[in-house]
């Protein structure tokens, strides 16, 4: 077992557990993670301080070590954090849903007016699916829906698509849900922090 | 956990092992035989590779090669930092206007098409455009272009300044044969009191990787040449790659001993198209004479079109065919790399310091460079200075000796240098007089990189510069991190919009880029701004 | 956002995926897996997460009907139940008990059925009470107690993560426990070294190490040439066989001319891939082997799932972490309803109704006689009804005119009775015949539990109310009950599970509160442990050990001839549950809108069948039209269809044949014959290859 100090506790984890996981309940922000899926390091919003790192760590990958120190509210960490929330609320054409893990993240950082505004996502949307509707305008790229496909379902009907700041998702051929070998599970939505992804059902919630 | 897909990296591997082509491979034999890419191409890719279709779909996506439609002639004209700072960006152009057809365009009858290409490797005769395969560049090469009349650039010279050179010699096989017969832990053990630092940038000891990768459970172990770092202004992996292959070979051959590994794979820049074609031939002629074999052998895998490739994990990503994303880490390649297993990666240049080690042992490796960074550095050179070419030095001389007395100095004063690559900090004139070593460079906000050293004279524009350098960053980001994805593209738009520059904002920006950046690429590119917001705030 | 949340169970298939269903304005508005069910771990499918529209259906039964002149007409629940209580009556007093039928719905909740099979045995007095594993795992339900001791999963889902090896067989689960598939097939990824044995590639075959396609009706051969491998090549754990089991002399005396050279001949498998099998289970230091309905829905399906235990006993491949013997029951609550005792011949758990002390116990607690003779299966009854026997059935959630083998037959015998009740929450193919069809509840709409097919009881709740005047099952048949004179004296299902707890030793410790949100798994001990891995010292059987069955091929009850050159097997797809009754009423028509026979592309030239065509069906009892598929998944000589539609009424095609031991029907052997529509029979050209 390894113990560590968290925001001035003691924590004993088994080797292997990561910041993130060790923390848990400390209400660290994070916008590609999900506890289903192994940690991607894509979003860099769970930034923490640990002493001796010069720069913030990304809790989700960075695993914990005998004697760490962890602040899990260290003002730079939290300042980049924010600035980062800041930029992704910026290249979406709308702002998200407040029921979205997204506009939550970015109240808990108080994250105020772009600083950065500038070129947004185009509008693309696919809604021939019974039950998923795909708005591209809204993907952040977090890659979470692309996991939950790999990892959980093991489908692999969705892909990462473009590169920079192009970067979007795509199902099968870049042929929707529908016409790709989509089962349906809707583990994408489910994951989904933006609601990119999300039921048609549901459509009214986030429009 | 990080990234790459296990189950992604599983599937290739299964494939593998059956000795089925990557991803990548089809879709590029695929855009070479026909100039574009159908959905019937990544169908075929897909059965093929054994990758999923949607992944196949992501890929193609994502290499410059498989992006622009070709027609019959396809043109791409070099876009990197020493071509631009040969006519300040006015060839790019210069090139259309010749063509007819726009950058990433063709021409409605399909006779001809345009694309950019970062880097080809010719800065010391800048500005570079490939026709076909032709790589042409220097004095007139805009006007062949337009006539249609290609012919090759001359190619850099290597020099060395040592007096048993290290880099230079040509491999021979002597370092390998003699250590082979040695228990691999000697090797190791020389190899990290050498205190070989990796010269590809990050300056990471090329001993302990290797001893972590040889402590490794899985007995599969793997060596990868990492020949795509593909920084503008820098032509030393090429070279090496290209006119002493076998030096790479034999330093891959040692690694595989020290290590425990029999396979070995060289990744190549499809910017460099000879690259591959050498890597081969010698690949052939070192089986023939035995030195490689069942105990180790190598295949070289050509890149797609990234820069930022030359990231380790993206790197093996893109080897594997996948989408050359990178990861974070742990799981460090050296522990799960290429098909899961240890991976040592190693930059091209540091692999060529090894068959030194081996025949004449680490004392005598530290000796080259006394008081300073153990061996010597490849350093290369742009059209601006009066000798460009490539040269090996010792660590430890001054920029200004490298510059004026090495290299001939500029036709007038020199204004800038950008040594080390597009993210490396941007040195004044007025400060040549720095140490050229790892230490003394991160001083002043630079560094060794891979040693390129790129001269801007007096009549740069040092907000070109800048917006260059951004436009390049965001470009070639992966687009899997935030900070980086957005950032970039939000820090070029903020110059190219020729607006004064609001510098609280910017430095907010690129704190965040720098601070956030799951790798070098995005936690890099700040660096040359704030050099350029340092000394030249008045051009911004 | 949402009016209410609850979390809840699933009501498709037998993974019991634990669900969160938020409502708005009275109807479920989404849901999403629960993170912490313990089946799902935060997954689900397209049917439990997004078929749920069928419940505010308007073609949802909202009143009781009754049956006038041929037409039906609606009536209040009083008059339906008078109806039904005095048309029982009358039926009992004139023809006694037993010409009266239950049939417990395996979809409903394990109170629903113990309230079932309680109404039947007390209140009216037969024994005639059974439910749909009849056509499904009766006989792993068989099999397991004669070669174990208990009718359920050796182990959980979970030992699929710690499993160093599988054999699948006769299982398609990434489209029928999608799950439990995609856990698989992670898990393979991970290293699980899987072997599946089917007649047709399944997706899981792509990402398998070895695919073996038998013969239709061959698996014992198969199992016992495993097995002859398996102790040929000294991949046997002696002292296990020794310390734990009985039979294995009479085995090994079977199992000399099952060489893999004598299983090619049979099965079609070559010799080399079957030893291949045998030595990637038995050299695994854990195994599974997990089975569907491909091995029970056959003349000798419960033989050859004795011959599936076999394998594991003589490799000591059960009763620890990742070995694990895994029947992967189809309904939601298939596994419960027959624990509770919806079965003709016993109670809750298994215990014969001549049992005396348990026959006792039951009286004692009911307050009245019980029979000890058996009653009758499903196939009985419907036998009965044709013969005059039985006058009057009760039929709730079940559509046995959709379902059930031999349509024809079945039709008959529902025409025959002189009463039929059907409770059920929309009109189907069965309640074309009801004289009163009483309007019931989804699982949506009630509480209680569902008992998976890892023997996990988990907590049903309601996330909206039953619509209009339609009730909860619990609250009809206590209702009927009490009219019917017998006073069940619960308050709610809760009260019902404390019943059965008292009642039943293997499920003492449970109880509501202890269930919680992860439920538990049977036998539960009155402190409340439970067993997620069986027989880890003893099997429950009288000398505590395991028994082997020396059981020898025979062959299936159909065979393919000149006449019918092609042998069908019938299955399930993704997108649909069984009859279709809930999910064609939901989005997921959009992703598949009929049934499609696979045939094979030599079978289809052959036939001068393309893809897409209507084609004509026909088998010794019956024939009807389908759309062809032309797929290489299927091999040639094979076709495969499902029986989602009413329309295509596949099951017109399925004969009598059916398992020796359970009356399980051989829904995978079938001899058919495909043609384009239009043509007459002499057109066929002859098959080329046998």
């Amino acid at each position: 077992m390894i113990t560590l100090t968290i925001d001035g506790d003691e924590v004993t984890v088994p080797p292997g557990t990561t910041i993130l996981e060790a923390a848990r309940g400390r209400d660290i922000p994070t916008l590609c993670f999900d506890e289903r899926q192994a940690p991607f390091g894509a979003c860099r919003v769970c930034l923490v301080a640990v002493e001796g790192s010069p720069k913030p760590l990304p809790s989700c990958t960075t695993p914990v070590r005998e004697g760490m120190t962890v602040d899990t509210r260290d003002p730079t960490a939290r300042r980049v954090a924010a600035a980062i929330v800041e930029l992704v609320l910026s290249e979406l054409p709308v702002a998200p849903a407040p029921h979205t893990e997204l506009a939550q993240v970015a109240r808990m950082l108080d994250v105020g007016e772009p600083r950065w505004p500038g070129e947004t996502h185009a509008v693309e949307r696919d809604e021939r699916h019974p039950y998923l509707a795909f708005q591209h305008e809204l993907c952040i790229s977090c890659g979470r829906c692309v996991r939950a496909c790999d990892e959980v379902q093991g489908t692999f009907a969705l892909t990462a698509t473009g590169r920079g700041f192009e970067a979007n998702v795509a199902a099968g051929l870049d042929q929707g849900f529908r016409d790709s070998v989509c089962v349906s599970c809707g583990a994408c939505a489910d994951t989904c922090p933006t609601d990119a992804i999300t039921e048609i059902s549901l459509l009214d919630l986030v429009r | 956990m990080g990234g790459v897909s296990r189950n992604l990296v599983e599937l290739v591997r299964r494939h593998h092992e059956q000795g089925a082509p990557t991803a990548l491979e089809v879709l590029k034999e695929a855009m070479d035989r026909r100039g574009e890419i159908t959905d019937d191409d990544r169908r075929v890719a897909a059965e093929r590779s054994g990758l999923p279709e949607a992944a196949v779909y992501g890929v193609s996506t994502f290499y410059e090669d498989l992006l622009v439609p070709r027609g019959a002639r396809h043109v791409r004209v070099c876009t990197g930092t020493a071509c631009f700072a040969a006519t300040g960006g006015a060839h790019v152009e210069a090139v259309e206007a010749a063509l007819g057809v726009g950058l990433d365009q063709r021409s409605e009858d399909r006779s001809v098409s345009l694309a950019e290409t970062v880097c080809l490797g010719y800065c010391h005769c800048g500005p570079a455009v490939r026709d076909g395969d032709t790589v042409d560049a220097g004095p007139g090469v805009l006007d062949r272009v337009l006539s249609d009349s290609a012919r090759p650039a001359p190619e850099p010279r290597l020099t060395s300044l040592l007096a048993e050179p290290v880099l230079t010699r040509p491999g021979d096989w002597a370092g390998f044969t003699t250590a082979r017969e040695r228990d691999p832990s000697e090797l190791l053990a020389a190899v990290k009191a050498a205190d070989v630092r990796g010269r590809g940038g990050a300056g990471f000891p090329a001993g302990v990787k290797w001893e972590f990768a040889s402590r490794a459970a899985n007995p599969d172990k793997v060596i990868v040449a990492n020949g795509d770092e593909g920084d503008p202004g820098s032509y030393i992996d090429k070279l090496l790659m290209e006119d002493n292959p076998h030096l790479l070979l034999e330093g891959m051959a040692l690694a595989g001993h020290a290590v425990g590994a029999r396979h070995g794979f060289i990744v190549t820049r499809s910017e460099y198209p000879r690259s591959k074609p050498a890597l081969d031939a010698a690949i052939a002629q070192a089986r023939a004479a035995g030195h490689l074999g069942e105990h180790f052998d190598v295949h070289v895998v050509e890149g797609g079109g990234s820069y930022v490739v030359g990231e380790e994990t993206a790197l093996l990503a893109c080897l594997q065919g996948l989408r050359g994303t990178v990861s974070a880490r742990p799981p460090f390649p050296a522990e799960r790399g290429v098909h899961g297993h240890p991976t040592v990666v190693n930059n091209v240049e540091t692999l060529c310091n090894i068959p030194f080690i081996a025949r004449e042992g680490a004392d005598a490796y530290r000796a080259l460079s006394p008081n300073a960074t153990p061996g010597s550095k490849l350093v290369c050179f742009n059209e601006r200075f009066a000798r460009p070419g490539a040269y090996e030095v010792p660590f430890g001389m001054t920029v200004r000796e490298l510059c004026e007395d090495v290299a001939g100095g500029m036709d007038g004063p020199i204004k800038a240098l950008q040594i080390g690559g597009p993210l490396g900090g941007i040195l004044p004139g007025t400060r040549l007089d720095t140490v050229f070593d790892f230490e003394p460079l991160a001083a002043e906000g630079c560094m060794v990189g891979h040693g390129g050293i790129v001269g801007f004279d007096a009549h740069t524009d040092m907000r070109a510069v800048a917006t260059h350098l951004l436009r390049f960053g965001a470009n070639e980001s992966c687009g899997k991190c935030f900070p980086c994805r957005i950032g970039l593209q939000r820090a070029h738009a903020m110059f190219a919009t020729g607006a004064p520059i609001d510098r609280t904002s910017l430095e907010q920006l690129l704190e965040a880029v720098e601070i956030g950046s799951l790798c070098a690429h995005g936690g890099a590119v700040p660096a040359p701004i704030r050099s350029i917001l340092a000394h030249w705030p008045e051009e911004l | 956002m949402f009016d209410s949340s609850v979390t809840t169970t699933c009501g498709y298939c037998g993974v019991g995926c634990r669900l969160e269903a938020h409502t708005r304005n009275g109807k479920v508005a989404t849901i999403a897996p629960a993170l912490d069910g313990p089946a799902n771990e935060g997954h689900t499918c397209l049917k439990g997460r997004f078929a749920h529209q069928f419940s505010r259906r308007r073609d949802r039964l909202t009143t009781p009907l009754i049956r006038e002149n041929g037409e039906l007409r609606i009536a209040s629940w009083e008059e339906a139940l008078h109806r039904v209580v005095s048309e029982l009556t009358r039926i009992k007093a004139a023809d006694g008990p037993d010409a009266i039928a239950g049939l417990a719905s395996s979809r409903a909740t394990n109170e629903d059925c113990y309230a079932m099979q309680r109404l039947m045995r007390a209140a009216i007095g037969t024994n005639n009470i059974d439910n749909c594993s009849r056509v499904c795992h009766s006989p792993t339900s068989f099999a397991l107690r004669k070669s174990f001791g208990l009718s359920g999963a050796t182990g959980s889902f979970a030992d699929v993560d710690h499993a160093g090896a599988m054999i699948l067989i006769g299982a398609n689960p990434t489209e029928a426990h999608p799950v439990v598939g995609a856990r698989i097939k992670q898990a393979v990824l991970r290293g699980l070294r899987l072997v599946t044995i089917d007649p047709r590639r399944i997706e899981l075959s792509d990402y398998g190490e070895l695919h073996l396609s038998p013969r239709p009706g061959t698996n014992a051969a198969v199992m016992l040439g495993l097995a002859h491998v398996l102790h040929r090549d000294g991949l046997t754990d002696p002292a296990f066989i020794a310390a734990r089991t009985n039979g294995y002399d009479a085995l090994l005396e079977l199992l000399p001319q099952y060489t893999p050279e004598a299983v090619e001949e049979i099965t079609g498998i070559p010799a080399a891939d079957l030893v291949r099998a045998a030595h990637i289970y038995g050299e695994a230091a854990t195994a599974c082997l997990t089975w569907g309905l491909g091995v029970t829905e056959h003349r000798y399906g419960s033989e050859v799932v004795q011959l599936i235990c076999n394998v594991a006993l003589m490799t000591g491949n059960v009763g620890r972490p990742g070995s694990a013997l895994l029947p992967l029951r189809g309904q939601n609550n298939v596994q419960g309803s027959s624990d509770m005792g919806a079965l003709p011949d016993t109670f809750t758990a298994y215990r014969s109704v001549g049992d005396e002390p348990v026959a006792r116990s039951f009286e004692a607690a009911w307050g009245v006689d019980l029979p000890r003779a058996k009653g009758y299966t499903i196939p009985q009854m419907f036998d009965a009804a044709v013969a005059g026997d039985l006058k009057a059935m009760y039929i709730f959630g079940e559509d046995v005119a959709q379902t059930d083998p031999n349509t024809a037959h079945v039709v008959a015998a529902l025409e025959s009775l002189e009463f039929l009740v059907c409770q059920d929450i929309f009109e189907t193919e069965t309640t074309k015949y009801a004289d009163v069809i009483l309007p019931a509840s989804s699982f949506l709409e009630k509480a209680g539990t569902f008992t998976n097919a890892e023997r996990r009881v988990q907590l049903v709740a309601p996330a909206i109310d039953p619509p209009g005047g339609a009730r909860t099952d619990f609250d009809i048949i206590t209702t009927l009950s009490r009219a019917l004179g017998h006073e069940m004296g619960w308050a709610s299902p809760s009260d019902t599970m404390d019943e059965i707890a008292r009642l039943t030793p293997d499920w003492s410790g449970i109880s509501y509160e202890r269930l919680g949100r992860t439920g538990l798994q049977w036998p539960v001990a009155p402190d409340g442990t439970d067993s997620p891995i069986l027989y880890t010292e003893r099997f429950e059987l009288p000398d505590g050990r395991a028994h082997f069955a020396a059981l020898p091929y025979k062959a299936p009850g159909d065979a393919a001839d000149d006449e019918f050159p092609l042998i069908l097997v019938t299955g399930r797809r993704l997108q649909h549950y069984n009859a279709g009754t809930m999910t064609r009423r939901t989005g997921n028509v959009e992703l598949n809108d009929r049934d499609y026979l696979e045939i094979h592309p030599d079978d289809a030239a052959r036939l001068w069948v393309s893809d897409g065509d209507t084609v004509s069906i026909r088998s010794r009892q019956g024939r009807t039209e389908i759309t062809a598929q032309v797929t290489e998944r299927i091999e040639p000589g094979h076709v495969f269809t499902t029986f989602h539609f009413p329309e295509t009424r596949t099951n017109l095609l399925i004969g009598n044949s059916m398992d020796v031991n359970t009356s399980c029907p051989e829904y995978k052997v079938i001899a058919v014959d495909v043609r384009p529509i239009g043509e007459e029979a002499s057109m066929t050209p002859a098959l080329s290859s046998a």
